[in-house]
């Protein structure tokens, strides 16, 4: 599903998309998104910050609250206090308009549509949690957690390697399939929010830690 | 006394009020001076005349007195000289105020019968000589001041009046009285403390006053500057108090109209930055969307060039590359504006600057397959933490990069990376064509080419380095470049290894160590 209020780009996008074998769902206004997007539940969303109607990062929320659908925000401005509003509201990734290239664009996509870690199966353990990587599940004792599909990813990322340290470019290259980028924020995001879904006390996080100038790393087992 | 002078330059209420003190003294002590001059004089005068009419009536009277006992006997005589020293002595209620004493004239010719004779207190030693000899050759009464020792031994001032009288059968003698001037010396010495006191209250008196007077005036002045003082940190919106219609006021008025004009004025300008912003906002999203259209109408029409004749896929080529460097163009010029527009954010991070060095070399040596500039890292370190923004230092890396890959002529680059405690110094070296004097001042300008003649290798915008310098000042570090014809340039980026804090020194000198000025060759 595209959400762009410019039908040119929006058409473009079609078009792009369509002949890289995808199916596409245009909607050019916010308030109607959600309405198409309950109709026909698409497998990724692209969303564009500024909409008619309702704005972009509502209709992120709005989404966010009924499904884990992957969401990447498309943004014209690149200032940071819009893509840091549109992680917080929900956001797996964010492209900055214009787009590096048109095969960026579908790498990013095709990252948030793959079964990410798909070498990885049966059941991890970090800290108290359980991850049931087939079920695509993670428990705290009997409690489900539910995460987006990108949290989940980002949380294996880490589970999978307990004890090793990652860079803020490694999880971005593993978790989101960037080739280069040093926007390091999507990462910071993406933690705090997993560390408010996981963690006791996300001020003192036990399961996704940081290592100050490196990177995170996953607690060991409890 | 460097604590006064510090004290008399700081404060111009000391100032005025020890000055208004040392004049105010001065003024008394003359003022209190003649006064006590004055009343000395007009006692001592008064004094002195109603000794001497005093004495006259005395001489008189005893000369009166002597003149008709011509016919007495020597005792009655003396008896008469007793009463008249009584007489004198008890007129007034002190005694110790008059003494009287008669002796005979020296060098007379001696008779049998002494008359001389004193009161209680005077010795004939105490009527000084020269005074005897006045009263010896005059038949007028002589006075004269002087000194003398009374009886417990202390000095005291007294003014003598003699005359020569002649007693029947005893010859020429003298009479003298003897006034005590002590009684004057007290009140003179009681004025005189008056005087000091009333003198030494009165000065405290003007200090209190002045400085009442002196805060009156300094404490507006005092509340002004520091009104000023708040208004230069930024606090528009003080004005000066205005509670009557004098001088002060005056000022307060004038400051306040210049306080309201500055503030007016620089809410004008952030305004206009505002409005700046909003439309640096506006261009960027209303330029960006349709060019994401255009960039991706362009790749799909790019990847089908094959399918075209060669002229059309010769077009979308171009297309292509212009709308790509279009885009680069505009990126470039938003930041600038962001810069103009002071609204460039600061995004530190902790992060290690060698691995992003080699990366940005990794990347653009994957990426410039056409040069055949090798660049070289060269550091002491392995890894250098700083706190910076690391999306603007990488920027600053690919900017320095790709200028040095510009002007290389092909030939090595050399990046070398040294850090301190508190800095981190980062040289970017080509040994291509160099840059003159007059280039090096105009380097960090906006669209500025070293050589305008030269192709454009790697299409950059023009910006970069003036980019480049924004993004280091805003860590508060610095860029220097260095060049010589034919020689090279060399670009030192230096950064505190905390962005924000000052850096103290440069890790890396700007002139290149490989370089010496060939000064003994010119």
């Amino acid at each position: 599903m595209v959400v762009d209020d410019d039908q040119d780009l929006a058409e473009m996008l079609g078009i792009v998309l369509t002949s890289s074998g995808f199916d596409v769902d245009l909607v050019s206004r916010g308030d109607e998104a959600l309405e198409v997007f309950r109709n026909n539940p698409p497998d990724l969303v692209l969303l564009d910050v500024m909409l008619p109607g309702i704005d972009g990062i509502e209709v992120c929320r709005l989404i966010r609250q009924e499904s884990m659908v992957p969401i990447v925000m498309l943004s014209a401005k690149g200032e940071t206090q819009d893509i840091v509003r549109g992680l917080e509201a929900g956001a797996d990734d964010y492209m900055q308009k214009p787009f590096r290239d048109k095969a960026e664009l579908i790498a990013r996509i095709r990252t948030r549509l793959r079964r990410t870690n798909a070498d990885v199966t049966g059941l991890l353990t970090i800290g108290d949690l359980s991850i049931d990587v087939t079920a695509h599940e993670v428990h705290r004792g009997s409690t489900v957690i539910q995460l987006t599909r990108l949290e989940f990813d980002l949380l294996v990322a880490l589970a999978k390697d307990p004890g090793r340290v990652f860079t803020r470019d490694a999880l971005l290259s593993e978790v989101w399939g960037y080739r280069h980028s040093t926007d390091t924020r999507l990462v910071n995001v993406h933690v705090q929010r997993l560390r408010s879904k996981v963690e006791h006390d996300p001020e003192h996080p036990e399961i996704v830690m940081t290592v100050r100038g490196v990177g995170y790393k996953a607690g060991g087992p409890a | 006394m460097r604590g006064i002078r510090r004290a008399l330059a700081q404060s111009l209420a000391t100032k005025v009020i020890l000055s208004t003190v040392l004049l105010s003294l001065g003024v008394i002590s003359l003022a209190g001076s003649a006064l006590n001059s004055r009343l000395s004089d007009g006692l001592r005068s008064a004094a002195f005349n109603s000794a001497i009419s005093e004495s006259k009536y005395t001489f008189f009277d005893a000369e009166y007195k002597l003149a008709i006992s011509r016919d007495s006997t020597v005792d009655e005589r003396k008896k008469i000289l007793a009463d008249i020293i009584v007489n004198a002595t008890t007129q007034v209620v002190k005694e110790a105020r008059r003494e009287v004493i008669f002796l005979r004239v020296p060098r007379a010719v001696k008779p049998s019968i002494s008359y001389e004779m004193a009161s209680s207190f005077v010795r004939p030693k105490n009527i000084p000589a020269n005074l005897r000899i006045e009263v010896a050759k005059s038949a007028q009464p002589q006075d004269m001041y002087t000194n003398i020792q009374d009886s417990a031994g202390y000095s005291r001032e007294v003014l003598i009046v003699g005359k020569r009288i002649s007693i029947p059968s005893g010859g020429p003698y003298e009479m003298y009285i003897v006034f005590s001037l002590q009684d004057q010396t007290t009140t003179l010495q009681l004025i005189r403390n008056s005087l000091l006191i009333t003198g030494s209250v009165l000065l405290i008196l003007i200090a209190l006053i002045t400085y009442l007077v002196v805060r009156q005036v300094v404490s507006p002045v005092r509340e002004a500057a520091r009104i000023a003082m708040q208004f230069t940190q930024g606090d528009f919106s003080q004005r000066m108090k205005i509670e009557s219609q004098d001088e002060i006021s005056i000022l307060a008025n004038s400051y306040n109209e210049m306080a309201l004009s500055i503030e007016q004025q620089i809410t004008r300008l952030e305004n206009l930055s505002r409005v700046q912003q909003r439309f640096v906002s506006d261009v960027s999203h209303e330029l960006r969307t349709p060019l994401t259209t255009l960039r991706m109408a362009s790749e799909v029409i790019y990847n089908q060039r094959a399918t075209f004749e060669p002229v059309v896929a010769r077009s979308s080529e171009l297309l292509f590359a212009q709308i790509e460097r279009f885009e680069r163009l505009l990126e470039d010029l938003l930041e600038v504006s962001r810069f103009d527009a002071e609204v460039a954010v600061l995004e530190p991070i902790d992060f290690d600057v060698i691995n992003l060095v080699k990366r940005c070399v990794t990347d653009f040596e994957l990426g410039e397959v056409d040069t055949q500039s090798g660049i070289r890292v060269e550091s002491d370190s392995t890894s250098v933490l700083i706190k910076a923004d690391v999306r603007r230092v990488e920027r600053i890396m690919r900017n320095l990069l790709s200028n040095a890959l510009d002007h290389a002529d092909g030939k090595e680059i050399i990046v070398t990376v040294v850090a301190t405690d508190s800095e981190v110094g980062i040289g970017v070296r080509d040994f291509g064509s160099g840059l003159d004097e007059s280039a090096l001042i105009r380097v960090f300008d906006r669209f500025w080419r070293a050589d305008p003649s030269r192709a454009r290798v790697r299409g950059g915008t023009g910006l970069g380095l003036s980019i480049a310098l924004e993004d280091a000042r805003l860590h508060n570090g610095e860029l220097d470049a260095w060049g010589r014809p034919g020689k090279g340039a060399h670009f030192v980026l230096t950064l505190p290894r905390i962005a924000g804090e000052s850096i103290n020194g440069r890790p890396i000198k700007v002139t290149p160590k490989d370089f010496h000025e060939d000064i003994f060759y010119q």
